[in-house]
């Protein structure tokens, strides 16, 4: 998958969670969940599931602790789909 | 050092669902997971222990200066004498947890003298933020806010 298609459907999964419009509108790679997109840190779960139900990847404990922006959940994504 | 964390139950009903498959398995070891299934009211548990690694993780952040997303690691005990601790790696961190039937709210600390000396403060007045973190009069500040609740909280 490139990675325009990725952030796209990465868009689509955070969108729900987002509390900074504005923020999600100027979405780029280095844009935090948390400090930027005001996504509640309960929600960062949701979205680790949504994540590993879209791409059909599972996120290990590990992967899941560096998941706190775009370009993380992009390299995550990227790593563990080359791994099927 | 101190962290709090607040949650507003009716927001985090409206927010989260728990329930959802996976959920409690991502954020929970397999001793919280059985208070959790065995307390009278489970939800009010999730987020019990949920603020509690909050509260603790917001410690160990600003120790470290290093943002994580591992809830996991951050283990809720409680030792015999009812003293409930946060672990993480070799550290303990010490918490107090508030129930209500509105809110849930925890305060941890690395030493446990310190819980006789903390201060609420009302409101934002006087704090200033130096590279993210809030301060009032040089001292440390945790401010918590979810949804009809905020509580800013310091050591003396």
């Amino acid at each position: 998958m490139n990675r325009e298609a990725a952030v796209s459907k990465l868009k689509d999964i955070v969108k729900p969670y987002i509390k900074d419009q504005e923020a999600f509108e100027n979405l780029t790679e280095s844009t935090d969940f948390i400090n930027d997109l005001k996504i509640n840190s309960a929600n960062l779960v949701d979205i680790v599931l949504d994540v590993e139900e879209v791409f059909g990847i599972e996120i290990d404990n590990v992967s899941m602790e560096k998941m706190t922006n775009v370009n993380a959940a992009l390299e995550i994504i990227d790593t563990k789909l080359s791994e099927k | 050092m101190i962290g709090n964390d607040v949650v507003d139950l009716a927001l985090a009903r409206k927010e989260s669902n728990w329930k959802r498959n996976g959920f409690l398995q991502k954020i929970f070891t397999n001793k919280e997971q059985f208070q959790i299934e065995n307390a009278q009211d489970p939800e009010q548990k999730v987020w019990e222990l949920w603020s509690r690694k909050e509260a603790a993780y917001k410690i160990w952040n600003r120790e470290n200066m290093i943002r994580l997303f591992n809830p996991l690691q951050f283990e809720c005990l409680t030792e015999a004498s009812g003293l409930e601790k946060v672990s993480f790696e070799n550290q303990f961190f010490f918490t107090k947890t508030i129930v209500s039937q509105e809110s849930i709210q925890t305060i941890a600390v690395c030493q446990k003298s310190y819980f006789d000396n903390i201060i609420h403060h009302p409101n934002r007045s006087g704090i200033v933020k130096e590279n993210g973190i809030p301060f009032l009069n040089n001292k440390s500040v945790s401010i918590s806010n979810h949804g009809r609740f905020e509580s800013i909280v310091s050591i003396l």
